[in-house]
């Protein structure tokens, strides 16, 4: 019997197999295990210990040490005691509250508009939806006052034609006005994808059987998107909550929880009263939280199915007319500040006039000397900021989509959880754990760097994540089937393909840390002061003009950055903040 | 008693694109009435779909009439129609219980509580729904979700009852079983179905009458039976099963029939003859003036030196073995592709590779013609 021509196989122990050399073979790969390590130590070190380090000394007087013979509850008795505090705390709830009902109210009819209505321009108008999330909102907070001021453009004009008078804008009115204008695009851009992305078939049965349009908007179309609305909502009410800059430009002697931080850092350096501050104020966040998973929570309407027709969007001239007006009309109330910003850095006089009575370059060869070492220093933290949490995001997204492993839910919990935490808790959370001790990093490019990378995080998790799940673990297999290593596939494989979504993370992540305010302002130092900070210490000082010039400039290069990556990536603009 | 009577007349749908007018459907006349089972069926794009969309109201009508019971629907919004309709992805309300999905119809008909549970509960048992009432759709498999928005469609006595492509998302058993199902229910509750498939043997099986649409048109309208044996165009006969085509000449003709020469010269008997869309025939390769068509299981196979009996020759390429019959592809000249023979008992003597004659009897055997 003659013996078989020897097959080669890949584990067979034929002597003479195929012409290929083996690949080596691995001892046992160590690489997920290594990330995973990584990852836990990082989240430990720079988002778990600052936290607790804050909730410890929220309970310790201030100048002592952190020690449990020292513990009291004399930092939260001031809420009790001091009409200071008991003020800026009903006036954060009223401020948030407000800012998250008005901006949900003014978002749910621009959403439902352009997912259900033939607006003209809808591209542009997705694009201009996200200025306002981009631009800081302390930026065009003074704008405000150029037109609803004492003797704002508005103001005068209600006055001399129908002797209407405004509230003053500084205070409540202001505050909630600029920041429900800043962060309706969150409620409108989540609830507007929902619709857009909901089966219309679904609606068409609920008309087939006989309900009139405003029963399915009732019965139908409002119910599915709760859940969106509820998501919207939660990111506005922590984002105004957590906002100083604002509130610091038009409060006056209105406080607000993150004002009242900020004053008593900068005023006493009273880090342990900051720190119970900044825990009453996550509180309030952890107690809307529940509220809203109240709505959230039940049951997750999965509506996405194989059909690839989107809904219809109504041509009835009526429709059209009545949603183009109103969301054209909202769009111009949001980009109004930054309109103004633009327009009053081009004003050289501007003084007990209603407009300005000279225009020219002024402004800009005013702030000349001053303004490239902040733009500079924005640049780098930012950017050194971005790539850590892009690398870092990769890792973790990675590890937390394609191993398996225990307590994987406490990463997802940990990247998220800066999400939910306001800006200014981060700021105080730094200040109190990396002032002393071995990690001291106060007044130093590192401690920014550091603040910016985890208060982004969630980001760059997000959009990775997002661009992995896409991507067919077949093909990753088929890598590692081939003979190559875990890391190799990711750099072969993995990361050309989720390239877009990284890109997309980075863009994300970059151009809102370059106006970042809540973070920096508890954190900057001399050396390092952003421009951010320039263009906050312009305003709080009434040098208007240079600030607008200084806010011009980030506009313009943080709407370049987001609309060559929109070109680049090909998706809308509004698509990158999804 | 309601009389129930569909009737549509001229209905045409053009849709302005970016490229111009795109003729959807055009000039469809269609009569459906009582309990009637009627069946849209041809390949995707035909206007099928877009005719039950404009018969539900959901679709715009470019010209033409839907009148029911001698009122014109056309004017009125599809909230207003009273129908019931399944759609393929079931669109089943996520926010709501099985038992409230079903009950939705009657809950806008103001029906009181006692009355809708009198009437949605046996609904939902009689589809084989007791104990889920209380489910919510993810919950649900495929084919319950199914059930549940057939309850839903019918809860309220629609007039009509519309089905679009509703088998599509179900696995093959599943599929055979619905569709008894649907019909079952459909008959009990005798009420007028319009059913969307591109599926023959499901509009087959289940159909009253079928109509067959193409490129926008109706091409016949008929009983199964009549569409499968008697089809009046080649796309009918090509859609509907399988057939073979033999390009050939009308020699005679009269009441019973003709005489058709093929290619090779050899002289068939047909029992049928049909007018010949100058059209098709370009389209099917037809370089004659007739062409007579003859289905697999109509046609006979004879070794080729059997004793002599009028047919054409060919060589047989393939026979597979399919359990309940014996298909044969034959390589002949004269048709105008290779020609599939069905039949349950195999002849001896034919083999792969063996010559073989092809013959039919007149009666199974259309002559189109110009």
């Amino acid at each position: 019997m003659a013996a078989p021509d020897p097959i080669p196989t890949a584990g067979g122990a034929t002597p003479n197999r195929g012409a290929f050399p083996r690949t080596r073979r691995p001892q046992r790969d160590w690489t997920p295990w290594l990330a995973g390590a990584l990852t836990v130590g990082v989240l430990l070190l720079f988002l778990v210990y600052p936290i607790f380090t804050t909730l410890a000394s929220s309970f310790v007087p201030q100048g002592r040490a952190l020690a449990l013979q020292n513990l009291s509850l004399v930092n939260f008795e001031r809420f009790f005691t001091s009409p200071l505090y008991q003020r800026a705390f009903v006036n954060s709830l009223v401020v948030s509250l407000s800012v998250t009902a008005i901006a949900t109210l003014l978002a749910l009819p621009a959403a439902h508009a352009m997912a259900r209505v033939q607006i003209p321009a809808r591209n542009l108008l997705m694009s201009l939806s996200v200025i306002p999330l981009i631009a800081p909102p302390f930026i065009g907070a003074y704008s405000w006052v150029i037109l609803l001021g004492r003797s704002g453009i508005v103001t005068h004009y209600l006055d001399s034609w129908f002797g209407l008078s405004v509230p003053s804008i500084f205070g409540p009115f202001g505050i909630i006005l600029a920041l429900s204008l800043s962060y309706f695009p969150f409620v409108f851009l989540i609830v507007q994808g929902a619709l857009a992305a909901a089966d219309p078939f679904i609606e068409e049965s609920a008309n087939i059987m006989g309900a009139s349009r405003w029963r399915i908007l009732r019965t139908i179309t409002f119910p599915l998107v709760i859940p969106s609305i509820a998501s919207g909502a939660l990111i506005v009410f922590i984002r105004s909550l957590g906002n100083v800059g604002v509130p610091a430009v038009l409060g006056g002697d209105y406080y607000v929880l993150p004002t009242l931080i900020l004053f008593q850092v900068e005023g006493f350096f009273n880090l342990n009263g900051a720190a119970a501050i900044a825990m009453v104020n996550v509180l309030l966040v952890m107690a809307f939280l529940l509220l809203i998973r109240r709505f959230q929570g039940k049951k997750r309407y999965v509506t996405l199915t194989g059909t690839t027709r989107g809904a219809r969007r109504s041509t009835r001239p009526l429709d059209v007319v009545l949603g183009s007006a109103y969301v054209w009309g909202l769009m111009f109330l949001a980009l109004l500040p930054q309109i103004l910003v633009v327009f009053s850095s081009f004003a050289e006089r501007w003084a007990g006039t209603l407009f300005p009575t000279q225009y020219g370059l002024g402004n800009y060869r005013l702030i000349l000397g001053s303004v490239l070492q902040p733009i500079v220093n924005s640049v780098t933290l930012a950017g050194v900021a971005t790539v850590m949490a892009l690398a870092f995001g990769l890792i973790t997204a990675y590890v937390s989509l394609r191993k398996r492993f225990a307590g994987r839910w406490l990463i997802d919990l940990t990247v998220m959880l800066p999400f939910v935490l306001p800006g200014i808790v981060t700021g105080v959370a730094y200040l109190t754990t990396f002032n002393t001790g071995p990690l001291a990093m106060t007044g130093t490019a590192a401690i920014l760097v550091f603040a910016y990378f985890v208060r982004r995080l969630a980001y760059a998790f997000r959009s990775i994540s997002a661009a992995i799940g896409q991507v067919d673990t077949a093909l990753e297999d088929a890598s590692t089937i081939c003979g190559a290593s875990w890391g190799r596939t990711i750099r072969k494989v993995t990361v050309p393909l989720i390239a877009p979504g990284i890109l997309a993370g980075g863009i994300l992540v970059f151009s809102t840390l370059i106006g970042e305010l809540s973070v920096t302002i508890m954190l900057f130092s001399g050396a390092w002061k952003t421009v951010s900070i320039a263009i906050f210490e312009y305003l709080t000082s009434y040098r208007t003009a240079p600030a607008a010039a200084m806010g011009t400039i980030v506009i313009v290069i943080t709407l370049t950055l987001v609309f060559t990556a929109s070109r680049l990536l090909r998706r809308g603009m509004a698509d990158l903040f999804r | 008693m309601k009389q129930r009577d569909l009737r549509i007349r001229g209905l045409t749908k053009v849709f302005e694109t970016s490229e111009g007018p795109v003729t959807a459907v055009k000039d469809v006349d269609l009569d459906i009435s009582g309990d009637e089972f009627f069946s849209m069926l041809g390949p995707s794009g035909c206007g099928k779909t877009t005719t039950l969309r404009m018969i539900s109201g959901l679709e715009s009508i470019t010209s033409g009439t839907i009148a029911f019971d001698g009122r014109n629907l056309s004017a009125l919004p599809s909230s207003e129609r009273n129908l019931g309709m399944v759609f393929q992805s079931y669109a089943l309300f996520p926010h709501m219980t099985v038992f409230e999905n079903a009950a939705y119809g009657l809950r806008l008909r103001k029906v009181s509580g006692r009355q809708i549970q009198d009437r949605v509960q046996p609904l939902l048992d009689a589809l084989g729904l007791e104990g889920l009432q209380g489910r919510y759709p993810s919950d649900l498999s495929g084919g319950q979700q199914q059930r549940v928005s057939i309850a839903r469609a019918l809860a309220y006595d629609p007039d009509m009852f519309l089905l679009d492509e509703p088998l599509a998302n179900l696995d093959a058993k599943l599929r055979v079983q619905m569709r008894e199902e649907i019909r079952r229910i459909q008959k009990e509750l005798g009420v007028l179905a319009v059913y969307v498939t591109h599926d023959q043997e499901e509009a087959m099986s289940v159909s009253d009458r079928i109509g067959i649409f193409r490129l926008g048109r109706l091409m016949q309208v008929g009983p199964p039976p009549e569409v499968y044996r008697r089809p009046t165009s080649l796309f009918v006969a090509d859609f509907i099963g399988k057939i073979n085509f033999f390009p050939a000449e009308l020699e005679t003709a009269d009441a019973h029939g003709g005489r058709a020469r093929l290619r090779s010269g050899v002289e068939m008997k047909v029992g049928h003859l049909e007018r010949l869309d100058p059209d098709e025939s370009v389209e099917y390769g037809i370089e004659a003036a007739a062409v007579v068509a003859v289905r697999p299981e109509h046609l006979r196979l004879a070794p080729d030196d059997a004793p002599d009996a009028p047919g054409t020759h060919g060589t047989v390429r393939r026979a597979l073995f399919l359990g309940s019959i014996v298909r044969y592809f034959v390589i002949c000249d004269d048709a105008t592709k290779e020609v599939i023979v069905e039949t349950p008992d195999p002849p001896t003597g034919v083999d792969e590779g063996s010559r073989v004659r092809v013959s039919f009897g007149p009666q199974h055997a259309t002559c189109f013609r110009s």
